[in-house]
């Protein structure tokens, strides 16, 4: 008896995890093909190719030696947001609710710092030859400065990762915390469960100026144009993952669009009440949820430019006030 | 506009980018002196390009060195077999056809048709603003293909010889009729990414303001083009040209000096552009397109400037035996990268490159010198 209540659990989380993951990778190819690439009136790649069959590719190429400092950890680094983003999927799913400590917003909040931290350090650990690796001499005679300490453009990249977590991914955790002035539990089966008596916290006005504020965080905390600050191909080029091929490439690219649904399970557990489990036709919602996140992200940034500071932080910070009255709304 | 100064002596980062940067069309080196973003000093060394084609092409035959010169430049080689014939003409006193002064000046509108276009389709990609750049690499291709109609290439079009232009880049009229509907095209399209482009409020906040280049710092830096018009000078070498005599188009300037100016500038001059081409076809006269009527002699130092879709080209050389002696060419950016390093200060890093960019650089025309360090 002890052994199916055990089992059970855990077969129908490692089948919802599955499930997921697997829908997970075509959202990079509906992105770029049925959004990006219609908006720019041309064909795009085939639907599979961002998600599935470049990681595929990535998975058989032979990597070359990363530049870094700690080349162990920097290698690491991509499978540890991998694992982050599983354990993030793992605690929205009904069966751990059994455990508090896992199902609670502190840990996903926790789960979400982690994957920060992750680019921060990557940031830092990346030396690639874009920037001050050369092959001959390139310190002429007369340069402005001689003695100024020369930098990656990766530290750059190390940097503005610091400034998000410190003030950029606010928006999103204040969002994430507007449910819980309804549900007054910071537990997800609390939440849930105040969602399903109550209806979705979506359809009250704290929770439609909280998914507001959750979508510009969805945006800050995927990297995704306007905000991907800390990859901007006019300066920073790919920023963290610079120094990243073949199957390092492929688990930064899988992890992307497993992270793409996985914020968008967040949403539907704590904006509309429903948790991801392969055993309830509910988990179409997750699935609609995280699409139309998708389609949102794509018209958004194909639209846009990247923001620098300058445009970065009015926006932030409009965000955090937008995040701020959603509470108090809430707390009202 | 006041001059830029940096804020600070003591620059405790530097920032090196490139040779390879995916900002930059072509390969560069870039060493930004950094106080926590904000660009203090910017120091653009250039030369990995350098082919020594001047050296090349002395002790050519004048139509060898011609037909070489086109390999200069991938975008505006047109301006350069141009301007290289010109001064063959210049110095031999060769009298070219109306016709063919006439198709010379379409592909050379045409060339700075889409050479603006790529200059606008890559300011918006370092802007991150791809849907607005495909929209304008789509504009450009209908004039690519255009070129590619009448010197039946899309890069190297081998138009212009000593005398005219080729036989075969003379204009029927399917031709003609085929530029005239794609300049309404060209020109509907363009109006309408104007439109858009001007009303988009976060695009004007990336650009408005960036790069700044005074118009007293452009003019001491020796700017040239439409970058130093975008600095509200409105100096053209084409009102100058005789090519042009017969032609009514409007300088466009702009005031700001900033990325927006060059941009709008860029745009704007495209209009006339079209206009031009317009002038052309409507009053193209009937005749024979090249002349074979000269002669080859010894010439002293000849010189030649004309204005390209960058600026002021120059090219020189001299003529013995009918071989080249002495070649001298300066393309615009030579100037203009340099000024490009002043405009960048005071900016976002990640504003840096859309700053260098701003001025529409060619390194592979501009390497003309290299520096040997002996060990």
């Amino acid at each position: 008896m002890f052994e199916n209540t055990m089992i059970n659990p855990i077969i129908s989380v490692i089948l919802t995890v599955l499930v997921c993951f697997v829908i997970s990778t075509l959202l990079p190819g509906i992105e770029r093909k049925y959004i990006h690439a219609r908006i720019q009136q041309r064909i795009g790649p085939p639907v599979t190719s961002p998600g599935i069959m470049a990681p595929l590719k990535f998975i058989y190429k032979k990597s070359t030696e990363v530049s870094s400092p700690v080349p162990g950890l920097y290698k690491a680094l991509p499978i540890i947001c991998f694992i982050v983003v599983l354990c993030i999927l793992i605690a929205l799913t009904p069966q751990a609710y059994k455990i508090p400590a896992l199902a609670s917003l502190v840990a996903i909040v926790g789960f979400l710092k982690v994957e920060e931290i992750c680019y921060v350090l990557m940031g830092a650990l990346s030396k690639s030859v874009m920037s001050v690796n050369m092959p001959f001499p390139d310190v002429v005679k007369g340069a402005a400065h001689l003695n100024a300490t020369r930098s990656f453009i990766e530290d750059i990249s190390a940097k503005r990762s610091l400034r998000m977590i410190t003030y950029g991914s606010f928006p999103l955790y204040l969002a994430l915390f507007a449910p819980v002035t309804a549900a007054r539990s910071i537990f997800l089966q609390d939440i849930v469960a105040f969602q399903q008596t109550h209806g979705p916290f979506l359809f009250t006005v704290s929770g439609g100026i909280a998914a507001i504020v959750f979508f510009i965080g969805y945006m800050i905390i995927l990297n995704e144009y306007p905000f991907s600050i800390i990859k901007a191909k006019s300066d920073v080029i790919e920023g963290p993952y610079m120094e990243y091929a073949a199957k390092y490439r492929a688990v930064v690219v899988l992890t992307r669009g497993f992270f793409m649904f996985v914020l968008g399970a967040i949403f539907s557990v704590l904006f509309i009440g429903v948790p991801p489990t392969i055993f309830s036709p509910a988990i179409l919602i997750n699935i609609i949820v995280a699409l139309i996140f998708v389609f949102m992200m794509g018209i958004f940034s194909a639209f846009t430019p990247v923001f620098t500071n300058r445009q970065l932080l009015p926006t932030i910070l409009s965000a955090t006030l937008l995040g701020i009255l959603s509470i108090v709304i809430g707390l009202l | 506009m006041d001059e830029k100064v940096p804020r600070s002596n003591i620059i405790e980062t530097e920032i090196p980018m490139g040779t390879v940067h995916p900002a930059a069309l072509e390969p560069y080196r870039v060493r930004l002196f950094v106080e926590d973003e904000i660009v203090q000093e910017a120091e653009i060394t250039i030369g990995v390009n350098h082919r020594g084609i001047e050296r090349i092409m002395e002790g050519l035959p004048v139509e060898k060195a011609n037909s070489l010169t086109e390999k200069i430049c991938g975008i505006c080689s047109n301006s350069h077999i141009y301007n290289s014939c010109r001064t063959a003409e210049m110095g031999l006193g060769i009298e070219i056809p109306e016709r063919a002064v006439y198709i010379r000046v379409i592909m050379e509108e045409l060339e700075r048709l889409h050479s603006h276009f790529l200059y606008l389709a890559h300011g918006c990609e370092v802007l991150a603003h791809e849907t607005f750049s495909m929209r304008v690499f789509y504009m450009r291709e209908i004039v690519m293909e255009l070129l590619a109609m009448i010197g039946g290439n899309r890069v190297q079009y081998g138009c212009s010889v000593l005398g005219g232009v080729r036989p075969r880049c003379d204009l029927d009229e399917a031709k003609i009729l085929r530029l005239k509907n794609d300049m309404d095209t060209v020109e509907q399209n363009l109006s309408d990414f104007v439109d858009r482009f001007m009303a988009d409020s976060i695009l004007l906040s990336r650009i408005t303001g960036i790069g700044v280049l005074p118009q007293k710092q452009a003019i001491e830096l020796a700017v040239t083009g439409p970058t130093l018009r975008a600095t509200g000078v409105a100096r053209d070498l084409r009102t100058t040209m005789f090519e042009y005599d017969n032609f009514d188009f409007n300088v466009i300037t702009q005031p700001d000096g900033d990325v927006k100016s060059n941009l709008v500038m860029r745009a704007l001059e495209s209009f006339e552009s079209i206009k031009i081409i317009r002038q052309a076809i409507a009053n193209i006269p009937d005749g024979k397109v090249v002349t074979r009527d000269w002669e080859m002699f010894d010439t002293d130092i000849i010189q030649s400037y004309i204005e390209v879709p960058r600026g002021t080209l120059y090219h020189s050389y001299r003529l013995e035996s009918g071989r080249v002696r002495h070649c001298i060419i300066r393309t615009p950016s030579m100037a203009n990268i340099g000024a490009m390093q002043y405009a960048c200060i005071g900016d976002q890093i990640t504003d840096a490159q859309l700053s260098i960019v701003q001025c529409d650089p060619c390194f592979t025309c501009t390497d003309r010198a290299i520096e040997i360090i002996r060990r």
